[in-house]
Order: structure tokens, then sequence, then C-alpha cells
């Protein structure tokens, strides 16, 4: 049923590949047991990539990975567990989620109540609101990078691109996948705060309750232009110093929509909690912790408890076996889990 | 869907669904609330080709591309000349060459090619066939006299269906009274007991109901399908079931505090109320905009120099 991975070191050999989970540009994705503990892990094994790269060491993201997530321990954040190498490449183990919001919002079987919005919201703010006070940028979130376990539990994964933030020097502003990028990047701004987070998760919550990417901008220019038809158009009175970022284009002035008018089903307490969310200056847009504060979070409905979290279609079987599973630890018990 | 948008103020289907475009003759989409803008005075021009427009020749488009709607609007103006049947030509090659003719007007006009020579044409065709014009305005064409005969059809069914329905009434009435005199005549000039009689009739009665009620239920049976053929009610719900679950607790804020084994760093407004923030560079109109403040590099500083100081101390 398992294979060793390759090597025979004993960090390589302690985790037993079960099966093939994914591939990206960085990495390929394993599911393995961890003969030690006997707990299910993800292996990410980064792609040497071409020569150029290699001849450079360790691959960037990997690095940023592993300086990061060593030292963060959170419920909501993706825990790394391990990290070994061999000759050049190198693999980091990671906690073993069943899947992402991307696949939830996407199923269209799912209902999400509005319990079950206001808990994702709150578990992916709460492991935000812990990397900030950690001075750590995610500067990635989308739902793909919301990974989920088997009990519903959120966590924040992929640090590839995240960074130390606070003291005043120069970032690039080419991150954050674009949908849900905020409009101070996409004017070039090269210093910038815990906002460009706080923007992707006011278009991740939008998605949550529209269950369709709220601002899917086609280019740069074609999302700035999607971000003001919706938030209309800033000028130097509503964001300060606009004009002065590197890359300021002027544009049509558009006047905005209502948020009523979008999310039709949201309360006043939701959308309160949106437009400070997604507020274009981003000195007003609240922070973890004043979004927390929020009444929405307070308000009823009470957010779901997280093991009453809806699993996609593929998992529906489980979700009535899944409390008689655990009590029987049983090999083959373990290969129905996952 | 994104692509439904208004020209004039930039709205679009997915940020406001409720949006209307609608278009006048030529063919150039505004939405419902632009119109009322615009045309406030009952007339206006077109917002993207400065045509004069009247306000009441706006209507609410159909298809997505408003060219097509302009197509229907000039089709519709060129039918009422162009009117000629079958019967008129003396071969099926003529009247397809006629018909092709009409195509190739409309076309030019909702394109704009050659305009005014086919107005002139169009003026032509007019004057030479004024007559028949005018007479084919007055006839009725094979479909309108196909949808009478339809209509006339469906009227003579209802009719019949109402006229059976009384005369089941009328006899129902009839079982009645007889069921009566019936009975009656039994408690005058039967041996058998009135006791027996009353149950016997009512037993009858009972009878003659529950088949009633039976015949009703089968003539009421209710529909399984829509007229399109979709099947009412399907089996098994589209989606996953939902679990009922008990209500969870409330929310509490809890306040989130990070151990830097160290002197407790002052918070942000202390760094302001404290000076701090005096003596260090303020952050630049440019940073401020993309979202960078001074305090939060002091605030970093200042953590980090006190962060690890109580290391080693305790047992840590």
């Amino acid at each position: 049923m398992s294979e060793q991975m390759d090597g025979d070191q004993s960090s390589q050999s302690r985790y037993q590949k079960i099966e093939f989970l994914g591939e990206g540009q960085f990495a390929t994705v394993f599911k393995a047991r961890d003969s030690q503990t006997d707990q299910i892990v993800a292996v990410k094994k980064i792609k040497i990539g071409s020569r150029a790269e290699a001849r450079d060491g360790i691959n960037r993201t990997a690095l940023r990975e592993i300086k990061l997530m060593q030292e963060l321990h959170h419920e909501n954040v993706l825990g790394l567990l391990d990290v070994f190498g061999h000759q050049s490449d190198i693999s980091l183990v990671f906690d073993y989620m069943i899947t992402d919001l991307e696949t939830l919002i996407k199923d269209t079987r799912v209902i999400l109540y509005p319990a079950h919005v206001k808990c994702y919201t709150l578990q992916c703010l709460k492991g935000l609101e812990y990397l900030h006070l950690n001075w750590v940028l995610h500067r990635d979130l989308k739902p793909n990078n919301l990974l989920i376990d088997e009990n519903g539990i959120l966590k924040i994964g992929d640090f590839g691109l995240a960074k130390f933030f606070g003291s005043p020097r120069v970032y690039t502003h080419q991150v954050v996948t674009r949908w849900y990028r905020a409009p101070e990047l996409l004017f070039g701004a090269r210093i910038y705060g815990t906002g460009v987070d706080m923007w992707a998760v006011g278009c991740i919550l939008a998605e949550l309750l529209l269950r369709l990417p709220f601002l899917p901008g086609e280019t740069d220019l074609d999302q700035i232009s999607k971000i003001f038809q919706c938030m209309g158009t800033p000028t130097e009175e509503t964001w300060p110093g606009v004009t002065k970022l590197p890359d300021y284009v002027e544009f049509k002035g558009f006047p905005g929509t209502q948020f009523e008018e979008i999310f039709t089903a949201a309360g006043d307490d939701l959308l309160e909690l949106l437009r400070k969310l997604l507020a274009m200056d981003p000195l007003n847009r609240c922070t973890c912790t004043e979004a927390l504060k929020m009444d929405y979070f307070s308000n009823k409905p009470n957010p779901s408890d997280p093991s009453d979290l809806p699993l996609p279609s593929k998992f529906k079987k489980l979700q009535g076996a899944k409390r008689k599973v655990e009590a029987d630890d049983s090999p083959a018990a373990r290969k129905i889990r996952f | 869907m994104d692509d439904i948008a208004c020209p004039r103020c930039k709205t679009t289907k997915f940020r406001n669904p409720a949006l209307k475009l609608m278009v006048n003759q030529c063919g150039h989409p505004l939405c419902e609330k632009c119109v009322e803008i615009v045309f406030i005075k009952g007339s206006g021009n077109c917002t993207t080709c400065n045509v004069l427009l009247r306000r009441n020749g706006f209507r609410f488009q159909v298809f997505d591309d408003p060219i097509v709607e302009k197509e229907l609007d000039i089709r519709k103006k060129v039918l009422k000349d162009f009117n000629a049947r079958e019967e008129d030509f003396a071969t099926l090659r003529e009247y397809n060459d006629y018909l092709e003719m009409v195509e190739d007007i409309v076309f030019k006009l909702t394109n704009n090619i050659e305009v005014d020579a086919t107005r002139r044409k169009i003026d032509q065709y007019k004057k030479d066939n004024k007559s028949m014009i005018n007479k084919n305005r007055g006839r009725q064409t094979k479909d309108d006299i196909l949808v009478e005969r339809l209509l006339e059809e469906e009227k003579m069914s209802s009719d019949l269906r109402v006229d059976q329905q009384k005369r089941e009434d009328l006899e129902r009435k009839k079982a009645l009274l007889k069921e009566k005199e019936d009975l009656i005549d039994e408690l005058m000039f039967s041996d058998l007991s009135a006791a027996q009689i009353v149950a016997l009739h009512d037993k009858q009665k009972q009878e003659l109901l529950e088949k009633e009620e039976q015949e009703a239920k089968e003539r009421s049976r209710p529909a399984t399908a829509f007229s399109t053929g979709i099947k009412l009610g399907s089996k098994g719900s589209e989606f996953l079931p939902v679990k009922k679950a008990a209500e969870a607790p409330p929310y509490e804020y809890k306040p989130l505090i990070i151990d830097i084994m160290g002197p407790p760093a002052p918070t942000v407004e202390e760094l302001e109320d404290f000076g701090y923030l005096n003596h260090i560079r303020g952050a630049e109109e440019q940073e401020k905009a993309g979202g960078f403040e001074s305090k939060i590099a002091c605030e970093r500083a200042i953590q980090s120099a006190l962060c690890g100081l109580y290391f080693g101390i305790d047992g840590n």
C-alpha cells in the first residue's frame, strides 16, 4: 500500500507515502503517514526548478515558509511539523487537511448558512490576527489557501509569499492573486501594511456570500476598474495621497454601488464589516482585532461549531461515520477516513 | 453577465442585478435611470450617437445584443410596407427574390450601409405598389387565419366542458330527489320495519357519495408535469443535507496575548501619548496612501528591543 520516499535517511523513512495529492508551481504534495506518531501528514516536496535556480540554493518560497512557519503556532495557522532534506531537495511536512475553502465555495451542492459563513470568517480573522501580531504579512490570502481539516477547523496555509512587516522598507507590489489584491498594490505602493491582507479577507467574505468571485478582474487594469465600479472612484478627499502612488492612473469617476444592492441577503452588521474590510483607503481599513470586536461576530446568529460545518460532496458519506471511525483506530478504519 | 452595462453611468448587471437596459430606434442601450435623467423633457439626443430621440420610443431591451433590437425595430417598420404575399407572385422564384430584397433592405438599414439609397428604394417601392400595399393591409395572412381557427377550437371545447358539467349537476340533483321519493314510498308500502328501510337507504346513499368522490378525484388528479414536459417535484434533493446542530455559544472577543519574553512593550496609544513618535521620521504622504504609518515601525522596533530580555530567567 505504501511506498517509501526516496532515500534511506532516518527522517525520510519516517514518512511513508500514501498517495499523490497535487502539484503546484514550486512543489509536489503527497499524503504520507508519519511512522513515529502514526499521524497522517502532507509532505510538500520542493521542486528544484531550473538549473539557474538550483545554483541559487534553496528555493526562495520554501525558505520563506520554513523561516516563518517554524515559529508560528496557532489553531488557525497551518502547522509546519518537520523539515528534512536530502542532497539538493527539501521537503516540508505539514498537518494533513482534507479540503480548502475554494472547493467548498464552488461545490454547488453545499449549502452555506449565515452561521457557517460567520464561523469561517471568524477562524480566518483569528489566524490572521495572530500572524499580524507577530509582524507577519501573508500576502497571498485567497479561498484556495484557506485549508480545512476533517473537524471543520480552518487553517491559513501557503506562506510562500509571506514576509515580516513593520520596518519602513521597500517591498514588491506584485503580490496577492489579482482578484484579492488591494487597490494600493494595484497602484504600485511599495510600502504597505496589514491592509493588503484585510482587503483579501473582505473579498473572501464577499465570495462566501455570493458564491462567486467578488471582483474577477481579467487584467490589472480591469481589476482596478472593477473595484472602482463597485466602491466608487477614490479622490484625494476619500483617500489622501492616492494620486502620489507610483502607478496611479486617473480613472473615470464611477459613482460606486451600494453594498445593500450587491449583498441583498446580508444584515446591517455584516454590511458594516464588509465596508470596513473593503475600505479604499488602507488607513481606514480595519485591523483583525477591530474586525473581531465588531457587532457582526457577537450578534445572532451565533457562529456555528466548527464540527457542524459542511464538507464538500465527496466527503458526504464521511460526515455521519466520522465520530465512529475515530473511536475505532484500526488501519482499515484510517483508510476510510481519508 | 458582466458585459451588460449602461454606457452612461457604467453600472453593470453584476453590481446591480436590478439593472434594466432600454433601447430606442438607434439601437444604443441606456439604463432605466439614465433614460429618466436624460429624457426628462420627453425628448433628447442619444448619448452614444447624438440622434434625436423621443422618450416614449424607449422600450426594455430583450436581447443581449442591442443591434438585434435595432434590427427588430427596422424590420417591423419595413414589413409594414413590404407586405406582399406568396399569392401575389407568379412563381416561387419571384417570391424568393422579393424576400431576399426585403432582407437586404433590413440589413443595410441596420448596419448603416447606403442608408439614403435604401430609403429612396423603399419610397419608390411604396409609390409603385401603393394599391397592393393598401389591399394587403386589410387582408389576413395565412398565419392569422390559423391562429383564429385554433382560438375558435379552444373556445368550443371549453364551452362543451361547461355544458357537460351543468348536465351532470342536474342529473345528480334528480337522483337525490328520486332517492328521497323512493324512501317515502317504501316506508309507506314495504313490509320491512322502518328502521331497516332507513338503514338500507343510508347505505345506498353512502355508496353513491363514495362513487362520486372517486370520480371527482380522478378528474382532478394533480398534474405530474409542466406543459413544457418538465416533471413536477424531482426525486431526491439537489443539495447535501445540513446537519441539525444545536446552537453554538455566542462569540466573545478575547485579546490575543503574544509572549515576547521581555518587559511589556508600550501600546500604540502610549507611543503617541508619551511622544515616542516625535523622534522618528514621519511617514510620507505616499507611504500613508499605501497604508504605512510611522507608529507601526516604532511599535515594531520597540517590541523587538524588549523581546527576549527575560530569556533564560525562570527556567525559560
